[in-house]
């Protein structure tokens, strides 16, 4: 219902419901507002927003006032400037007059409406502030004399991010933004991701500790490089210094302007003085700094001499799931083109290479991409073997969205207790291992009690028949039994999430990384396929994958068996195609997973190894064997930007470009495909990725035909699906590129299809020399294997603790106490650790952090593939734990 | 020892309370309100309870709490003495009154004696102006005071 007002003499109309502000906006009459946010719920808390109701003389707040039939408002009547004068003097009388100090300069809203009404230093009394507020914490100043009590703070807290760790406290002259108990920020639940201090009007919330202070000239739209989510940031640049960064602001997209602290103060690892600055040559046991040329030439001549001796089968490349799709590309056109071989990898493979196999059978296609904003539509959410606290905030801050606001229900399946379950219903802890088991048990009740998508299964689906007949064995009874979940309790979720509508679901390397991996998927697959939530807004399956360019270095085909775009490496008609555009044939056999790689190398005969952006030392399994192997290699090249464990290894260091000093494309969970911009000139004489791989290649003799960015991209845009159209920004405006992307990448050849049930569990292995299960897990505060977030000088001086986290029983039962230094002792390793006693983990379960490149948590596991896909098992593996003597 | 500690908080008696209301926002205040007509004021660590039954943040619980000027974090006395410093008590020595019962009490404005006993607040009128200066202590009015009744008021009271 449209509905017609007067505003400042021009007749405007909206529909029902609308601010007067909004429409005022829209019809281009500027209102001031300094509370008002345009994701925030409206306060009418600061009250600059003021108009006057021509009819009644009354003084209204816009931002929360719904238009009427026949108001007339005056937006600026003598009365309304007045009247808005008064209220900026109010606040400034209780405000200082410190902005020539003020970090905020510029950018402080208060200070720039004053400029705007005319208004110098108040006459007013001063009314005295509290001062400024001493943290520990090295993220966050609050400088309470500054605040005006807007609750911006306070709701970005709440309904952003979800936390809501802050409110207002007391009343009157004494109310400011607090947390619980007046605690500092590090004693209370805050995550440090910044949202508060991005939207703070004011010089109250600032950044701590920052590089470098003060107004910056420039600032640059990117992505942020850490997790998968794509965040949009805004890096602020001065003299070739990244100096803040801050979530990019798109009013026209749905996106949240949050980030997470990695994102807001964990960037800092750019100017790292880690950084490697000059190509490096090992010359006896030592590197020495070398030209570009020499490094060039050594490593070349290294590559060609293992090819002509020992064939190109001795060579092995892995890719990065840190690099851009263009790096990723080029990369998998070297090995396959210039060294011709197919052992290629990249390190996500570690975690999903089973589980794309899987949703390749059933979908046709091994990608499945949701656009993850449509989780605030769904009904219900079932997240699996994930905790998006850690692994992919912003999906976490939607799906608390999602529950919070807009009524989901939501169930967690995991064995930790993580925090979702303070929002969940339902929690169900399966013993370790038998998620699948669950899973299946789920579908039975569902075909049992009639719950299907009956049309959805037959019009658009194939093999219901195998399914529904390799369930007819399964005993719930037995089922009971082996995952300890009561029979009832599984009636209940099967109903809820069979009935709910739109029912999503949420899963990560809990499940896919299990030995059991690929049924867990299989499971989850024929859940979503009888209830019809695969095409379903709002429904469907959100993989949470873990760097920020996992999908786009799969898409890219930096795999052993797939070439770009999923295109089967044994396939001659794909091979045919890519031969015809880069004039060499790839080779037919399908090459070594990064972990046969690693075999390999220390059985000899992969001899040559040329390694971008990943560092197996702290992110592979079994560490002394992945130690062993690289030191049996005749030669290894690394390329990255920080001198790693793994670098040590090499006999040439190629010093990379980090992604604030290059361009390309990263593509996120969600499929889409996302562009990075350079910031900054390179450091020192670091060089992007793309160019020392082509570089490389011409010293190898085999120049690859591109002089730019913009020709790699045509050729990527011609041979990979999804990626068609992407090359083609030059005629579309920048926000409209950022929409191209791919979001709903489903298979348009065949119907999916079910997979059989499978549900017999692996034996239990009871071993007890190691009793206890151990399980990695990210930490807010770092990220991946670490060796980008440890060297955030910020990140690492907040959080540099190891904590193994243990159950109280089985802290009891040794004796051990929280704070008390141990040894986690596997079968291939350990490590030391303090302990921390918690009711996260079940009894018999042990929680080590992942991210300490130093201590890598994942090294303690065994390396040896448990399963078809080929990747190790590297979410569980059997411990035990010793009291430390003395130090160590 | 300290009596205002929260050692001989009532958990099952709290627990009670918290769960005979569920996960809405609208039970808060009669809750709060329970809940300190209980145990006579909110005990601090009684707020994340309170937030997880109701699906509130804490920090929205606590801001509830620090709002109203009627529901207490801290322990209060037995007996509330107010203070009247109103215009006719001021005229007749109603500032003298007020720190006398301080020195009485051993505590100032808001606060509440160790034994739990008294909790000190002014106000500015009760309405027997004719009675100046005057206090109340617990429910009973005392008028036309000076030093010396107000000293054998406390020593009868036990102050």
């Amino acid at each position: 219902m449209l509905v017609t007002i007067t505003i400042d003499q021009r007749e405007v109309s909206g529909h029902a419901g609308m601010t007067i502000l909004e429409l005022a906006r829209e019809s281009g009459i500027n209102i001031p507002t300094i509370c008002e946010h345009p994701q925030l719920t409206p306060l009418g808390g600061c009250r600059i927003c003021l108009v006057e109701n021509e009819q009644t003389g009354v003084l209204l707040a816009s931002c929360v006032t719904p238009i009427a039939p026949g108001m007339i408002i005056n937006t600026v009547s003598d009365r309304v400037l007045e009247h808005r004068k008064m209220i900026l003097k109010l606040m400034l009388a209780s405000h200082p007059d410190s902005c020539l100090v003020c970090d905020k300069g510029n950018n402080c809203q208060l200070r720039q409406l004053a400029a705007d009404l005319g208004i110098g230093l108040v006459e007013l009394d001063r009314i005295p502030q509290p001062a400024i507020v001493e943290e520990l914490n090295p993220f966050i100043l609050r400088d309470m004399s500054k605040c005006i009590l807007c609750a911006r703070c306070i709701r970005a807290c709440r309904e952003l991010v979800v936390e809501g760790v802050l409110d207002y406290f007391g009343r009157g002259f004494k109310t400011k933004p607090a947390t619980l108990y007046d605690f500092p920020l590090e004693n209370s639940e805050c995550t440090f991701c910044g949202a508060c201090v991005a939207l703070c009007p004011t010089g109250a919330l600032t950044e701590k500790e920052e590089m470098y202070r003060g107004a910056t000239g420039h600032a640059v739209e990117t992505i942020c490089p850490y997790c998968s989510c794509g965040c949009h940031i805004s890096l602020e640049i001065k003299d070739n210094m990244v100096v803040r960064v801050k979530p990019s602001v798109d009013n026209a997209d749905s996106r949240l302007e949050a980030l997470c602290v990695k994102g807001s103060y964990g960037l800092d690892f750019i100017h790292s003085p880690d950084r490697l600055t000059k190509p490096l040559i090992k010359k006896g046991e030592h590197f020495e700094e070398a030209t570009w040329e020499e490094a060039l030439n050594v490593t070349a001549g290294a590559l060609k001499q293992i090819k002509t001796e020992h064939g190109s089968a001795s060579l092995a490349v892995f890719g990065s799931v840190n690099c851009t799709n263009e790096e990723n590309y080029l990369l998998q056109r070297f090995a396959r083109g210039v060294l011709g071989t197919n052992n290629i990898d990249n390190g996500s493979s570690l975690e999903h290479a089973a589980t794309r196999r899987v949703i390749k059978n059933s979908l046709g296609f091994p990608g499945i991409n949701y656009s993850f904003t449509d989780l605030e539509q769904a009904d219900l959410i079932l997240v699996v073997g994930a905790d998006p606290k850690t692994s992919a905030p912003l999906v976490n801050y939607l799906l608390k969205r999602a529950v919070k606001f807009y009524g989901a229900k939501l169930i967690l399946i995991d064995p930790r207790k993580t925090e979702l379950f303070y929002l969940t219903d339902h929690w169900l802890q399966p013993k370790i291992g038998t998620d699948f088991v669950l899973l299946n048990s789920l579908a039975k009740i569902i075909i049992a009690e009639n719950w299907i998508d009956h049309e959805f299964v037959a019009r658009k689906t194939e093999n219901y028949a195998a399914l529904a007949k390799s369930l007819e064995n399964l005993s719930l009874s037995q089922v009971e039994a082996v995952t300890g979940i009561a029979e009832e309790q599984m009636h209940l979720i099967a109903r809820l999430y069979a009935t709910a509508g739109k029912a999503a679901i949420v899963f990560g390397t809990g499940i896919t990384q299990q030995a059991r991996g690929k049924e867990n998927v299989r499971a989850l697959l024929n859940l979503a396929l009888l209830t019809g939530n695969i095409w379903r807004k709002g429904g469907g399956l959100h993989l949470l994958q873990k760097e920020c360019n996992a999908q786009g270095a799969c898409d890219m085909g930096t795999l052993p068996t797939f070439l770009p775009g999923y295109q089967p490496i044994d396939d001659p008609h794909a091979r045919a195609v890519f031969a015809e555009c880069w004039q060499v044939e790839p080779p037919a056999k399908p090459g070594l997973t990064a972990s046969e790689t690693i075999f390999q190398a220390k059985a000899g005969i992969i001899k040559g190894l040329y390694i971008t952006g990943e560092n197996p030392l702290a992110s592979f399994p079994h560490s002394a064997l992945v130690k062993e192997a690289l030191e049996s290699l005749d030669f290894l090249v690394v390329q990255d930007l920080f001198l790693t464990e793994t670098a040590r290894q090499a006999k040439v260091v190629l010093p990379a470009a980090s992604f604030a000093e290059k361009e390309g494309t990263f593509t996120n969970l969600e499929g889409k495909v996302q562009k990075i911009r350079q910031a900054i000139k390179p450091l020192g004489q670091s060089r992007p990725d793309w160019q020392i791989i082509l570089q490389l290649a011409a010293a190898l003799g085999h120049p690859m035909p591109f002089t730019s960015l913009e020709e790699v991209k045509e050729e990527m845009s011609e041979l990979i699906l999804f990626y068609e159209n992407y090359a083609n920004e030059k005629d579309v405006e920048e926000k409209e590129f950022w929409e191209t992307g791919t979001t709903h990448r489903l298979p348009l050849r065949k119907f999916p299809g079910f997979s059989p049930a499978e549900y017999s569990t692996l034996p239990v292995e009871t071993d007890d020399e190691f009793p206890l299960t151990l399980l990695t897990e990210n930490t807010s505060f770092h990220f991946g294997s670490g060796s980008r977030s440890s060297r955030s000088s910020r990140l690492s001086k907040f959080d540099s603790s190891f904590l193994v986290r243990i159950n109280e029983v089985d802290a009891q039962k040794m004796g051990l106490f929280t704070g008390e230094q141990v040894r986690v002792i596997s079968a291939v390793g350990q490590l030391p650790a303090t302990v921390e006693i918690t009711d996260v983990v079940p009894e018999g379960v042990v929680l080590l952090p992942r991210s300490r490149p130093d201590r890598p948590a994942i090294g303690l596991f065994s390396l040896y593939p448990a399963n078809e896909g080929k990747i190790p098992t590297a979410k569980t593996c059997h411990v035990r734990i010793e009291r430390s003597l003395g130090h160590e | 020892m300290n009596k205002k500690s929260e050692v001989e908080i009532d958990q099952k008696k709290l627990q009670d309370l918290i769960t005979h209301y569920n996960q809405e926002r609208w039970p808060l205040i009669p809750l709060l309100q329970k809940i300190q007509d209980e145990f006579g004021y909110i005990f601090p660590s009684s707020i994340p309870l309170i937030a997880r039954r109701l699906k509130l943040h804490p920090s929205e619980v606590q801001g509830v709490i620090s709002f109203y000027a009627q529901l207490y974090t801290e322990p209060r006395g037995r007996k509330t003495v107010r203070v009247c410093r109103g215009t006719a008590c001021h005229v007749r020595g109603g500032k003298t009154i007020l720190k006398q019962t301080k020195e009485h009490l051993g505590i100032d404005e808001g606060e509440t004696t160790d034994d739990l006993e008294y909790t000190l607040e002014t106000v500015a009128c009760i309405g027997v102006c004719a009675l100046a200066p005057t206090i109340v202590i617990g429910h009973q009015v005392y008028g036309n005071l000076n030093p010396q009744k107000l000293g054998q008021l406390f020593k009868r009271n036990g102050g």
